[in-house]
């Protein structure tokens, strides 16, 4: 950043002179830099950080069926102790988490495999293939999810392929024992292409000589990676680590369109217990109290995160 | 560049893109089966390709499409209109209290566009109903400008940032008042930001289901994305409808993605990021 774009223009702060009290007053509004953001903080304030204080109100509160628009009666802590006691909660939050390896593993190893691999290749299949996966990326997740649907069907594709060398069809969205990971590994499939270009990126970054010095002393793609490349990386890794985790606790669409949660509550993921328990019992109270477990555990997550976005493009 | 065989890149490489290309020929292949078709055998690929499905999904969804048009339409205006004067606002740092203000509202985006929308859509229902707004596309709009506003500033900032000093100072000397250094100055400096993130918000409220299914609880007035959302949880799928579907919910994608594939990319991936 250049200094001529930091420092104060001593002109840009001269009130504009005005003829009449309604002038000045909105001359002020759009001279000052804070008259240009009062649209937007009333607009979030109204449909963004109060409905956040409303989800902590409900979590705190007796809210159902009948008493969704209010008022609402306070019960402390009752939800949030009923929920954190509840079984099927905790299988929720067992499959989030089994949710988020599946990603971690598939988006950071075959992630960094893929993009050394890619760095290494300058052909046109190399620049055709990212091309795919960032179209594939950059679909709605509802419309990947509902072509896996069909690719995993009984009679689907992937049966199809299986039953050519004799593997018989494989129930893979509504067997109890293969759903969770066919959904996660659905979405692992959408989001590696965002790892990928972020890996990639990265290595770009990387100082060449450094990786030549590397190449010279003979170190091999594992070598060069452990003592190398990785260590040079490890705030981009960190990053992306925390927004994988981040995607994996929104894992909504992939188990709405594919499996509704199902079979059973195998694949019931936090937040889509939070939205069935509000939008199919209406228990909007129990509903908020998982809302707001699960926001913890992402203001948890995500500091580290912000913290370093913040000091590296903040200002 | 790392020590890794050229050929085993190309394999890789090959590998991959037949695992992401093949799901995205099915949805093709599959919406160009007549009913018969892909009843009989769902995963052939020598059979005689038929519009009439395509045909009959888009005619039936025409009003969906409608309904999609309009959400998408509004939401991008609204994001855009808001949106830049507030990215212009924390773009511009003239005082040092000024920068403790934006220090503190970057902060605040990034909260926000870190809650899940399964979970903001619970008191958001609540909200809208107390003003009589759930089952009104007013209600789904306002909805995803809630949802988009963040993105949008966070993305558009780094545009406004990237006008030179100089220009405002010129302005200045020339006499013009703020609203005119907006207007004539700003916008016209950021009109390729506006086009990248006016796409993106386009593209994403095109493909919002969460909102629109919880919002509008009757089926004549969904959206394209929600008759999608609700086809995949009908009992009895019919695989070639649903791909007619899937294609129509893409649709703005593949328009932006041909013809401005490289800021698509790279605004969608600073969104991810930021």
């Amino acid at each position: 950043m250049s200094a001529a774009s930091t420092s104060p223009s001593s002109a840009s702060l001269q009130p504009v002179p005005s003829r009449a009290g309604r002038g000045r007053r909105w001359s002020a509004l759009t001279q000052a830099p804070w008259g240009y953001l009062v649209p937007a903080v009333a607009v979030l304030g109204a449909l963004s950080i109060y409905p956040l204080i409303q989800l902590v109100r409900m979590a705190l509160s007796d809210v159902g069926p009948t008493t969704v628009v209010g008022p609402w009666e306070f019960t402390g802590l009752t939800n949030l102790k009923d929920v954190w006691n509840d079984r099927l909660f905790r299988e929720s939050f067992r499959a989030t988490a089994y949710f988020t390896v599946v990603l971690l593993i598939i988006d950071l190893v075959i992630g960094y495999i893929a993009a050394a691999m890619l760095s290494s290749t300058s052909s046109r299949a190399a620049s055709l293939t990212l091309r795919v996966m960032v179209f594939v990326w950059a679909l709605p997740p509802l419309v990947s999810g509902s072509v896996w649907k069909f690719l995993l069907a009984g009679n689907g594709l992937v049966n199809e392929i299986l039953g050519l060398v004799g593997i018989g069809p494989v129930d893979w969205l509504s067997s109890p024992d293969l759903a969770l990971l066919s959904v996660s590994l659905v979405a692992a499939w959408a989001s590696l292409p965002f790892s990928i270009l972020i890996i990639h990126g990265g290595m770009l970054a990387l100082p060449r000589d450094v990786l030549e010095a590397a190449q010279l002393d003979g170190a091999g793609f594992l070598k060069a990676s452990r003592f190398v490349i990785l260590p040079l990386m490890k705030p981009t890794l960190t990053v992306l680590t925390v927004l994988i985790i981040l995607y994996a606790f929104r894992s909504f669409d992939f188990v709405y369109v594919m499996t509704l949660g199902g079979p059973g509550t195998e694949t019931t993921t936090l937040p889509y217990l939070a939205y069935d328990t509000a939008f199919k019992t209406f228990e909007f109270g129990t509903a908020a109290a998982i809302a707001v477990i699960s926001m913890l555990v992402i203001v948890v997550v995500s500091i580290p995160y912000v913290i370093s976005v913040r000091r590296e493009a903040a200002l | 560049m790392i020590g890794i065989g050229k050929r085993l890149g190309q394999v890789v490489a090959f590998g991959l893109l037949v695992v992401y290309l093949v799901p995205l020929a099915w949805i093709i292949v599959t919406s160009l089966k007549s009913d018969e078709q892909v009843l009989g055998a769902p995963n052939s690929i020598s059979f005689t390709p038929t519009l009439s499905v395509l045909r009959d999904v888009f005619g039936d969804a025409s009003s969906a499409i409608w309904t999609s048009t309009r959400i998408a339409t509004a939401t991008t205006l609204i994001v855009l209109a808001i949106g830049l004067p507030a990215a212009y606002a924390v773009a511009r740092i003239p005082t040092p209290g000024w920068r403790r203000v934006v220090t503190a509202a970057m902060a605040v985006l990034m909260v926000l566009q870190m809650v899940p929308q399964p979970m903001s859509v619970i008191p958001l229902f609540s909200l809208l109903a107390r003003w009589g707004l759930v089952g009104t596309i007013t209600g789904v709009v306002l909805a995803d400008v809630a949802l988009l506003l963040p993105f949008a500033i966070l993305l558009l900032r780094p545009f406004v940032m990237s006008i030179p000093e100089v220009l405002y100072e010129a302005f200045d000397v020339d006499g013009a008042n703020a609203v005119q250094r907006f207007r004539y100055l700003v916008i016209p400096m950021v009109a390729n930001g506006l086009a990248t993130v006016g796409s993106i918000v386009f593209i994403l409220s095109w493909g919002e289901f969460i909102y629109a299914t919880t919002f509008l609880t009757e089926q004549s007035k969904l959206p394209v994305s929600g008759l999608l959302a609700r086809q995949t949880n009908l009992y009895s799928v019919s695989w070639n409808r649903m791909m007619a579907l899937a294609m129509l919910t893409s649709l703005p994608l593949v328009v932006v993605f041909v013809f401005a594939q490289k800021r698509l990319v790279q605004g969608l991936s600073a969104g991810a990021v930021k």
